[in-house]
Parts: C-alpha cells; sequence; structure tokens
C-alpha cells in the first residue's frame, strides 16, 4: 500500500503534501481559511469543528483523490480520534442545562462519525466508512485497518485523525492511501503527522 | 463471479457465538428467549421523562443506579466471565472491541471512554489495547465486521464484541428535540408508528476461529456504506443499504434466494421504516421474513446492532421467528413480510442490517451449519 497524498488542518494554515499552501487568521481561523481557500460550500457554516476541519482537509486534496478513485464506493473512510464529539457534546448540553431548550441541529453533531456523513455528501461517496476512538494517533492501528479495507476488496482509503481535545490541538490529518503492492511497509504516518504539528 | 465473491470463498471460518446480553427483559440469552416467547416487552411508561416533564415509553433498566452506564457493562461483563472464564478474557490472542455511541456521559467533562478503558484494566489481564467503534447506530454490526477481519488475519483468535449505551437525559432530550421521539411503545413498520423508543442494553457477542463446543453460526460477510444525501434523515431511494446488503451478499458468497429471514433496523420513525422497504424492495428480499426489535428493547443506539444480531441467533438456533412487536398493519410504501406472530420455521442464513445518523448503512449475514 502507498500514501498517495497528506493534508493537514489546523490553527497554523492548510497544508497540502507537506507544504503550507494557506495561513489562516488567528481569530476564526476555519472561516478564514474557508474564505481564503474560495471554496462555496454554504452548508459549511452550519458544522461542527471536526466535520469544518475535515472539509477543508478534503476540499485541498480533491485532485489527488479524484486520481485514484475507480468509482463511487471504491473508497473506504478510515476516521480516528481521542475525544469523539466531546467538543459539540458540551455545546449541546450547554443549550438546555441552563435555562434553554435542547438545541437539534446540535444534537446532530454528537456523534463523531458525522464527519464522515459530512464528506460522503459533498462527493458523492457510497462507500464503507468507520469512525474509531483511540487514545492518541496510532500508526499501527491504521496500517492494520487498512489492510482489513484491502483484503474486503476496496481500492483505496481514505483516512483522518481529526480532533478536538479539550486540552489539546484542533487538527486534522488526512491521508490517502492506495492499495499499490500488498506489503503495508513503512508508510511514516507519525512521522508526516509529526511534521506537520512542527511547522 | 465477482472478485469479493471468490475471495470469500478461501477465507477463514469465523464463528459467533452467545456472550451476554443485559436489558429490560433480563440478563442471559434464557431468560431473552423466555421473555421473547411469552411477547414481552422491555419498554414501560416512564413518567416525565421528556424535557418538558413529558411521558415516554422508554426500554430502561430499572435496577441500575446513577452511575448508570459503569453499572451496565460490568453486569454483561461479569455474566460474561462466568459464562467462558477469566482464561480466554486474559489470553493475549483476545481482543476486545467495544461499540458504543456515547459511552458514559457521567464523565462528559473529562473522557466518556476512560471508564471502559479503566474497567476492562483493573477486570482483566488483558494486554490488548481495546479498540472502540462510535459511528452512530451502525457500530454494533460495524464492530462484529471489524472482528470478523481480525479474526481472518490471525492477527487474533478470539475478540469480544460489547456493544452498549446508556439510557440518559442527553440522549432522549436530543431525540425529542428532533421529533423522533415516540409517544407510545415504538411500533416499527407500522402505519400508526410515531418514532423511537430509546432504551439501553449490553450485548456481548465472542467471535472465535475455534469451532464452538455451544451453539454457534458462521459469519459469511459484511459491508458498510454511507447514503451520501443527509447526515440526519434517511436517504428516500435506500441506496446506502442497498448497496451494503449487496456487498455483504457478494462477500458471504450466497445467493440473495438463500436468505431465510432479515433483522432489520426498524426505528418506528415514518422516514426509517420508509426507506428500509424501499431498500428490501430494490433489492428484492422483501417478501423475505422481517421483524425489528425495537419494539421489545427500544433503540439502543450502539448495542443495537449487537444485541440484534445475539436475539437472531436464538431465531436461528430455535427455528423461531419472533414477532415484530408493536407491528399491526403495514404502514410503509412497499410491501413487507413483517413478521406478526411467533411461528416456528426453518432458519439457516440471516441478514441483519442497521441505519443510521451520518447516513451509515452497515449489514453482515451469518449461517447455521444444518
Amino acid at each position: 500500500m502507498k500514501v498517495v497524498a497528506t493534508s493537514y488542518i489546523s490553527v497554523k494554515g492548510a497544508f497540502l503534501n507537506e507544504k503550507k499552501i494557506q495561513h489562516a487568521d488567528d481569530t476564526n481561523w476555519l472561516k478564514s481559511l474557508y474564505q481564503a481557500l474560495e471554496i462555496d460550500y454554504p452548508k459549511f457554516y452550519k458544522m461542527d469543528t471536526l466535520s469544518k476541519m475535515a472539509f477543508l482537509a478534503s476540499e485541498i486534496m480533491k485532485n489527488e483523490i479524484a486520481a485514484v478513485q475507480t468509482s463511487d464506493q471504491d473508497m473506504q473512510l478510515l476516521f480516528a480520534n481521542s475525544a469523539a464529539s466531546q467538543q459539540t457534546d458540551l455545546k449541546y448540553l450547554d443549550s438546555y442545562a441552563n435555562g434553554g431548550t435542547p438545541s437539534p441541529s446540535l444534537f446532530v453533531y454528537t456523534l463523531p462519525n458525522i464527519v464522515t456523513g459530512e464528506l460522503a455528501i459533498r462527493n458523492k461517496w457510497y462507500g464503507e466508512n468507520t469512525f474509531f476512538i483511540t487514545e492518541k494517533f496510532d500508526e499501527d492501528f491504521f496500517k492494520e485497518q487498512l489492510q482489513f479495507a484491502f483484503s474486503r476488496g476496496n481500492k483505496s482509503c481514505l483516512c483522518a485523525w481529526v480532533d478536538t481535545p479539550t486540552d489539546g490541538i484542533e487538527e486534522c490529518f488526512l491521508f490517502l492511501v492506495s492499495e499499490g503492492e500488498n506489503k503495508p511497509g513503512n508508510l511514516e504516518l507519525l512521522n508526516r503527522l509529526n511534521n506537520y504539528r512542527n511547522e | 463471479m465477482g472478485i469479493e465473491t471468490k475471495l470469500a470463498s478461501r477465507l477463514k471460518p469465523v464463528y459467533l457465538t452467545y456472550g451476554s446480553l443485559v436489558s429490560p427483559l433480563g440478563i442471559g440469552m434464557e431468560q431473552h428467549l423466555t421473555a421473547f416467547n411469552a411477547g414481552k416487552t422491555g419498554v414501560s411508561f416512564q413518567q416525565g421523562t421528556g424535557f418538558n416533564k413529558e411521558d415516554y415509553y422508554l426500554g430502561k433498566i430499572e435496577s441500575l443506579s446513577n452511575n448508570r452506564y459503569t453499572d451496565l457493562l460490568s453486569l454483561g461483563f461479569n455474566d460474561f466471565v462466568e459464562k467462558v472464564g477469566q482464561e480466554l478474557i486474559d489470553s493475549p490472542s483476545t481482543l476486545i472491541i467495544v461499540s458504543t455511541t456515547k459511552a458514559n456521559l457521567n464523565d462528559l467533562d473529562s473522557d466518556t471512554f476512560a471508564s471502559t478503558r479503566k474497567f476492562i484494566q483493573e477486570t482483566t489481564n488483558n494486554p490488548n489495547t481495546p479498540i472502540f467503534i462510535s459511528n452512530a447506530c451502525i457500530s454494533g454490526v460495524i464492530a462484529v465486521n471489524t472482528a470478523a477481519d481480525y479474526i481472518r488475519s490471525e492477527k487474533f483468535t478470539d475478540v469480544i464484541v460489547i456493544g452498549i449505551d446508556a439510557l440518559y437525559d442527553f440522549v432522549v432530550y436530543g431525540f425529542q428535540a428532533l421529533y423522533a421521539l415516540s409517544n407510545e411503545p415504538s411500533k416499527p413498520f407500522d402505519k400508526d408508528r410515531k418514532g423511537i423508543s430509546i432504551g439501553e442494553a449490553c450485548g456481548i457477542i465472542h467471535v472465535t476461529s475455534n469451532k464452538p463446543t455451544s451453539f454457534y453460526v458462521d459469519y459469511l460477510g459484511g459491508a458498510s456504506s454511507n447514503d451520501a444525501n443527509h447526515i440526519s434523515g434517511p436517504s428516500r431511494t435506500g441506496e446506502g443499504l442497498v448497496r451494503a446488503v449487496n456487498r455483504s451478499i457478494e462477500r458471504s458468497n450466497i445467493a440473495k434466494e438463500n436468505i431465510d429471514f432479515i433483522s432489520a433496523h426498524g426505528t418506528g420513525t415514518v422516514y426509517n421504516d420508509e426507506m428500509e422497504s424501499i431498500a428490501f424492495s430494490r433489492l428484492g428480499v422483501n417478501h423475505v421474513p422481517t421483524n425489528s426489535l425495537k419494539g421489545y428493547f427500544g433503540h439502543t443506539l450502539g448495542a443495537a446492532g449487537v444485541i440484534e444480531i445475539l436475539i437472531s441467533m436464538l431465531s436461528a438456533e430455535t427455528n423461531t421467528l419472533f414477532k415484530s412487536l408493536g407491528f399491526d398493519e403495514q404502514g410503509t410504501s412497499e410491501s413487507m413480510n413483517i413478521i406478526t406472530n411467533n411461528t416456528q420455521a426453518e432458519i439457516q442464513t440471516v441478514l441483519k442490517t442497521a441505519s443510521g445518523f451520518g447516513g451509515g448503512n452497515a449489514a453482515l449475514i451469518f449461517q447455521k451449519t444444518l
């Protein structure tokens, strides 16, 4: 298997294949990236942080994805994070805990896998999708799941570490992996993520 | 023969056996069989449980304390340990997979998954990091599909799949806010269905590569898919479900004519049940006897797929098509064969499906050896 492309979104900006392509403003950094990247998708404004980050990360990788995708269901989405939807969970709780009423639009985002749904809708992807929770980014775990995905007949996988921990960095690390040769090899995923983090 | 079918024909056998089941209907498979034979429901009247103190019907386990998630987890896990012994659980060749949408909401301020990790660490000597799947209402089916991946890759000989979600105001209020909650017990596929009854449960399936000595079924194959349509509403065409079932059939190396029984998702909302009827009709399996178990348990979210597979295994073992509780009259645009009475029938091949928020669908097929 082979890493075809990577992208990264955080308050530091938007990165594609280890190159910074857009700087983010400090205030409302996600909105600033969305506007600077000149994407037209008004649904963006309704999304939570997880979905916004993954959306931007996938939009800047569109060409690379189109080049490897062979059908509308041959690509599996393998997503993971540590904090699930905690950020939205707390906002939703806050919508009714202090005199208000439960917000249905926040409640919908109290599931981490809504992210994969947003990307599927945007790109008309009908393939397999799974959201895992792991304590931290786990390269071996992703490799294992990639092997399973390919052995089930999928031709490519779009993987994400997309996390909004209360005491850590909000980030989305997206990587596109194609089946290529069947040996897992060294994907250098953690190195690539750390390079982005150290930018 | 497609590529996926060819792959399936030379895959290693994967066996599913009963683990445990904790619900308002009892603990363990025997108590559930008794309840199902008697047509008993675990959904009960719960006064003032809505956000404005509205009355709802919920699948609530009365014996649980305010720490209901950890109570539920230990009830299920202890029952399982009693059955299989500590040795299997502690073995380095055993993996634990947990399927849950919300985990322990008492810990929302810190980490809702931490108490499960701690529980496993304290009650077992299993050296492997447990895997958590949080993929809305299809988590349970995906968890069993993932367990099969691990067995077939020979990374582990045994996988313990725990499906669990507890009943919290957080979830009840949310479905209420979406107008998806029924003010009477859920009536999946019925013309008068009004929505979901939320429930809580813990189900455990033991997935193994070693042929069990007690009752088992052969896991054949499964798949997931996305509707690519809406984050909180089902597809109007059933597209995602059709794809998940078609891929499951292909990977299972069977023909759709082999399917004897379908354990559907059937939440009891107008749109979900309608979507399923369209999908099953498109698939040409809408004449197959079908039930939803949400009338017995309510919708137990991350536990749903797991507990519904367990009850479907019970159907296969006892050759009983359990009636779809709450169903009286067809209420979907496409006809379905919803089971109206407990009926004896030869059940060999079973299709289990699930659909959920985020547009996800999942399916799997298992078979009883005759």
